[in-house]
């Protein structure tokens, strides 16, 4: 009896280990996934914390300077309304283009994102080429 | 022909449908006529998707753009092998080559069983038949690999060039391969719960194919690893994302099970826990499915929403209900008296392998489907990144590091400590030496040196094993070393497999702690001439050089190295401009060695001013991941070879095969 206990506690100190790992990691690493609406809505109550937002890049609004790999850009909707300025610096993503949809992570201060990093999704699936273009 | 195709996929849904019920029936009534036309139907089934899959690896082939998949996933310039890989490059396909491996899986274990499990047979083929008509379902409703375009296109837009890799076309197939041959246990465990023959029957019938789902698995896991390393150019090979995570869960969920399943074969333990892992293995490969496919959870790599997911879910639920509901029913048979009698004992350390390993898969579940809860319960959005991940994993692995270790070597039942004493003195000497050692040559304590000083604990008792195993032969039989060792593996492939595993696995863990703990990252613009430090490399960027070719364009700027002082190589990591998808792609140089890979891509490049931006990771012992991979590969070959009193049956097996074909 003795040992099954030592058994049964050795596997509830794994049960609490592993519990309390996970608790520990969701509080210390989570952060808010927004779509650009969630975004507007509550920017202000969110300054200067980790975030995700999805977006599209608004055309016509992507400044990339390849000397210092300073990007500027508008996050939008997809018709290119309600922008958001964002700034980032590194390396140019090999799918970032205007008119696409993209992830940042980074922090909202001043009225425009910082971003530190840029997902842009990689669908295995391409449209045909439109006739003409 | 494509007409062809689609008739021959709904025949095959008609024959599993008819296959499935037949089954159920003959079991239920006894009847082995109508058992054996189930097994015939699932042959049909086979055989009509082996002809749907070479339609479709034809209209590939012979570049038919009316098809909407050819002129979706290839092109006319697309090299053959890529070509051949876009049957799997795309859902439909994927689908389809899904349902080809399954009915595959099918005929070999009807093969297999001619003569043998002849109650669990009928249940076996009706799960399998099941499962298979889940797929032929979609293929037939949902979505058509042969959809015809209106017009046919006149060139197709091309593979992904993400996808045009080595080891894109292997990683795919050995994903699939892993996790479709998982049916096979799942089969087995549902008609041993049907039929209420619970027994290890089952469980010895697909120990195999529970080494072979693992394998494949495994290499799957690896695969796609190397290929996210060689492609991608962030210089990592695992960024926990959604995809990768689908691949991982089972791989953990059935490391665990390979583990417990030889407690229930020594002591007749753990059956419902065994059972739970073999549903929970196959439930995994469902779900992963689904995360790839439903676009529920956003991925950096995964097929495009589909409308598929709600499909996956349904049956993904009814596995659950099913499996479930008769694991319950049941329960009170399963139930053994034997229960562990010692805290220190093989046993008990199995156990917490197995909680460990389930806990770490349940970290992954969690954190991958976080974001779905969050959104459930609170209303927004929250997701948890790779560091989550890490967090939450490195402390858990370096504790079944230690398992590894105490498990093969601690005695069943009790360890006494005079066994202790015998079983780990060296080990535990050698791993404090190592702990030792490694301190004063500057390595800092932490996660890197926990798991090298335990890698070294490990791999002293699997080196003992082997010593001891080949002394006690020598001593009694008078063998040669060479003769002793050998036929210790020969004679006990599964015990002594299991331990080479384990030295890949350390290997694993070694690279993964090292490349992570230790990895140096350097971004710097460079003009012509100008030099920069990478840890102990000096690199220099010497100028840019062009080619153009119709498929793609290329930049690459060469870069001369010098290690220590001494000049090393050149390399020249290039951007890639494919024309038909129009897409620029980062093509990574790199110079790998035994003890650290030099990792460069290019970020970009002014015109103007002929400036380059150059990323350099320097990444220790990564070589050994891929090194470890191959020894676990290895290890897995040696434990699933049959013994000599096995290797009848495959050959009998063989022959039926021919006389089935000719």
């Amino acid at each position: 009896m003795l040992e099954k206990r030592r058994f049964i506690i050795g596997a509830v100190l794994i049960a609490g280990a592993v519990s309390y790992l996970i608790y520990a990691g969701v509080r210390t690493t989570s952060m808010y996934y927004f779509s650009l609406d969630e975004f507007l809505s509550s920017r202000e109550a969110h300054a200067d914390e980790d975030l995700r937002v999805k977006g599209w890049v608004r055309h016509g609004s992507m400044h990339w300077d390849p000397r210092t790999n300073d990007l500027a850009f508008e996050l939008a909707h997809q018709d290119d309304s309600s922008p958001v300025p964002v700034a980032y610096r590194g390396v140019l993503p090999d799918m970032f283009s205007e008119g696409r949809e993209v992830v940042i992570e980074g922090r909202y201060s001043g009225g425009r994102l910082a971003a530190h990093q840029i997902m842009t999704s990689c669908p295995s699936k391409y449209e045909p080429a439109k006739a003409g273009s | 022909m494509p007409a062809l195709g689609r008739l021959a996929i709904c025949l095959a849904l008609l024959f599993a449908a008819y296959a499935t019920g037949v089954s159920i029936l003959g079991a239920l009534r006894r009847r082995r006529h109508l058992v054996r036309s189930g097994e015939h139907a699932a042959y049909a089934v086979f055989a009509l998707v082996v002809v749907a899959v070479a339609i479709l690896l034809r209209a590939l082939v012979q570049h038919d753009f009316s098809l909407e998949y050819v002129a979706a996933y290839s092109s006319s310039t697309l090299p053959l092998r890529y070509t051949v890989a876009a049957l799997w490059g795309g859902q439909k396909g994927s689908l389809l080559f899904w349902a080809f491996m399954l009915t595959l899986f099918t005929t070999i274990v009807q093969l297999q069983n001619r003569e043998r499990n002849r109650e669990l047979m009928p249940w076996v083929t009706a799960t399998l038949m099941t499962t298979a008509a889940f797929f032929l379902g979609l293929l037939t409703f949902v979505t058509d690999p042969f959809e015809r375009l209106p017009i046919a296109a006149r060139e197709g837009a091309d593979l992904n060039p993400l996808l045009q890799n080595y080891w894109m076309t292997i990683h795919p197939p050995s994903l699939y391969t892993g996790y479709v041959s998982a049916s096979v246990p799942f089969a087995f465990a549902i008609a041993a719960l049907a039929t209420g023959r619970l027994g290890d029957q089952w469980i010895r019938s697909v120990r195999r194919w529970s080494l072979f789902s693992w394998f494949f698995l495994t290499l799957g896991n690896l695969f796609g690893a190397r290929w996210a390393y060689e492609v991608l150019g962030w210089g990592g090979y695992w960024a926990w994302d959604p995809v990768e995570n689908a691949a991982f869960m089972p791989w953990l969920v059935s490391t665990a099970y390979l583990h417990s399943v030889m407690i229930q074969e020594k002591k007749d333990m753990l059956r419902v826990w065994n059972m739970v892992l073999v549903l929970l293995t196959f439930s995994l490969t469902i779900f992963g499915t689904f995360l790839t496919r439903s676009g529920v959870i956003s991925s950096v790599h995964s097929f495009t929403q589909s409308g598929l997911g709600p499909f996956f879910i349904g049956f993904l639920l009814f596995v659950l209900v099913v499996a479930g509901g008769l694991l319950a029913y049941r329960l009170p048979e399963l139930r053994t008296q034997a229960t562990v009698e010692s805290f220190l004992s093989r046993e008990s350390a199995f156990l917490f392998n197995n909680l460990v390993l389930v806990g770490i898969a349940f970290a992954v579940f969690w954190g991958t489907v976080f974001p779905v809860v969050s959104e459930w319960v609170r209303g927004v959005k929250i997701t948890v990144g790779p560091l989550f991940f890490n967090r939450v994993n490195a402390p858990l692995g370096i504790a079944l590091l230690f398992l590894a270790g105490l498990g093969p070597a601690i005695a069943w039942r009790r360890a006494s400590p005079p066994n202790l004493w015998r079983a780990f003195a060296g080990p535990v000497a050698a791993g404090l030496v190592a702990a030792l050692a490694l301190r004063l040559a500057g390595v800092p304590l932490g996660y890197a040196h926990s798991t090298f000083a335990l890698g070294v604990f490990v791999l002293g008792t699997i080196v003992q094993e082997f010593w001891r195993g080949m002394r006690a032969r020598q001593a009694m039989l008078h063998e040669s070393p060479a003769r002793a060792l050998s036929r210790l593996v020969g004679k006990n492939r599964r015990r002594y497999g299991g331990y080479i595993i384990h030295i890949g696995v350390v290997a694993v863990f070694v690279g993964v702690a090292a490349s992570s703990v230790f990895r140096v990252e350097v971004q710097q613009t460079l003009a012509p001439g100008q030099e920069t430090a990478a840890g102990k490399f000096t690199l220099r960027y010497e100028r840019i050089t062009k080619q153009d070719d119709p498929h793609v364009s290329r930049l690459a700027a060469v870069v001369s190295v010098w290690r220590d002082g001494k000049a090393v190589t050149t390399l020249a990591p290039e951007k890639r401009f494919y024309k038909k998808p129009q897409q620029p792609t980062t093509e990574v140089a790199m110079r790998a060695t035994l003890t650290e890979d030099l990792y460069l891509v290019l970020g970009s490049y002014d015109e103007q001013s002929g400036l380059v931006t150059i990323l350099a990771y320097v990444n220790p012992l990564v070589s050994w991941i891929w090194i470890g991979g191959i020894v676990m590969a290895l290890g897995t070959t040696v434990a699933m070879w049959p013994t000599p009193a096995e290797r009848r049956e495959p050959a009998y097996a063989l022959g039926r095969v021919r006389a089935a074909t000719d």
